[in-house]
């Protein structure tokens, strides 16, 4: 199996990650001979869209420190039409326009990802600890990366959108940084790339300056217990990318010129 | 009387009065986290014991 020179970049949903710059790099480097798998996420067009339609985002956080976006059936439904919906297509568009043969899909398609559905979750409201059983998110177990390869063997640019199926048939809210990771897991790649609106991970949030330029594996603990909010996923997806078999994860900045090729140059967060 | 049993150590429990069904609570006696199911009448269960207890 030929998985050594393949890079998967998350492409964050934050505003201020430049979608453009980063389609018009890869269309260099796959010129280049770079085969590259695209994850993105979605997160702020899925909010937009959820205040349009009169369900605005609702975020929990779990005894344990982490965030997620609560997502019942509804929000699902606008979580898909955000994200697999307009995200997806209009990446796969612009890749297009670039030459690039992009082939969108969520990790629903083929049973890309594989998800367990997270029924019992926890939230902290006014100190209160409540039990949350209508959540359509999970934790992905299986990626399909024979689907993967053939895609790429194909020519194809795949662009996947963190949506999985869960062993019921049902769609899930996956987190895009550990759907990202899983799928460089399931390829062996070489590089996960975790393109977000910051340098990288830092030491004193958000003081730039105090940017974390390299992390060994065996420090990650650490490492997670100093991540805030969103940080925190990405951290724990370096580590179940590594786990998995990935060479090396960075997370850099995708607000800047040629954010593939400025991270692969040593810019940002190395973590391996 | 929101009182209940602790299926886990028979310890009897009085709810708050403010308690909510889905709220957790911990045994005061044995530690365990229990969910309250309804309350009226009132019932608790042992709370699910997941590895990743958030939702993404």
């Amino acid at each position: 199996m030929m998985t050594q020179q393949i890079i998967v970049v998350k492409l964050g949903g934050t505003e201020g990650v430049d979608f453009s710059a980063i389609c018009q790099d890869a269309a260099e480097l796959l010129k280049s001979g770079q085969r590259l798998v695209f994850v993105h996420g979605g997160s702020a067009e899925a909010n937009a869209l959820g205040e349009a339609l009169g369900t605005p985002p609702k975020f929990i956080t779990s005894p344990s420190g982490y965030t997620s976006r609560y997502t019942d059936r509804k929000t699902l439904e606008v979580f898909l039409m955000a994200v697999n919906g307009k995200v997806n297509s209009l990446l796969t568009e612009q890749l297009h326009g670039l030459g690039i043969n992009a082939f969108g899909l969520s990790g629903m398609d083929g049973k890309l990802m594989v998800a367990t559905r997270k029924d019992a979750i926890q939230s902290v409201e006014n100190g209160k600890r409540k039990m949350i059983r209508d959540d359509y998110t999970g934790k992905i177990e299986t990626v399909n990366s024979e689907l993967l390869l053939a895609l790429l063997n194909m020519g194809f640019l795949p662009v996947i959108a963190p949506v999985a199926v869960s062993q019921n048939g049902e769609a899930l809210n996956v987190d895009a940084d550990r759907a990202a990771a899983m799928v460089a897991a399931a390829l062996k790649a070489e590089t996960l790339l975790l393109l977000t609106a910051v340098p990288g991970l830092m030491e004193k949030f958000p003081d730039e300056s105090t940017l974390i330029r390299q992390i060994p594996q065996s420090k990650l603990v650490s490492a997670l217990e100093m991540a805030q909010g969103r940080m925190k996923k990405k951290v724990l997806g370096a580590e179940e990318a590594l786990q998995g078999g990935v060479g090396r994860v960075i997370i850099a900045d995708g607000r800047v010129e040629k954010p593939i090729s400025n991270a692969m140059s040593g810019n940002g967060t190395i973590i391996q | 009387m929101n009182t209940v049993s602790c299926p886990e150590c028979a310890a009897e429990i009085t709810l708050e009065a403010n308690a909510e069904v889905g709220e957790i609570i911990v045994c005061p006696d044995c530690g365990v986290d229990l969910e309250v199911i309804s309350l009226n009448p009132a019932e608790v269960d042992l709370a699910p014991m997941e590895q990743e207890d958030w939702g993404e």
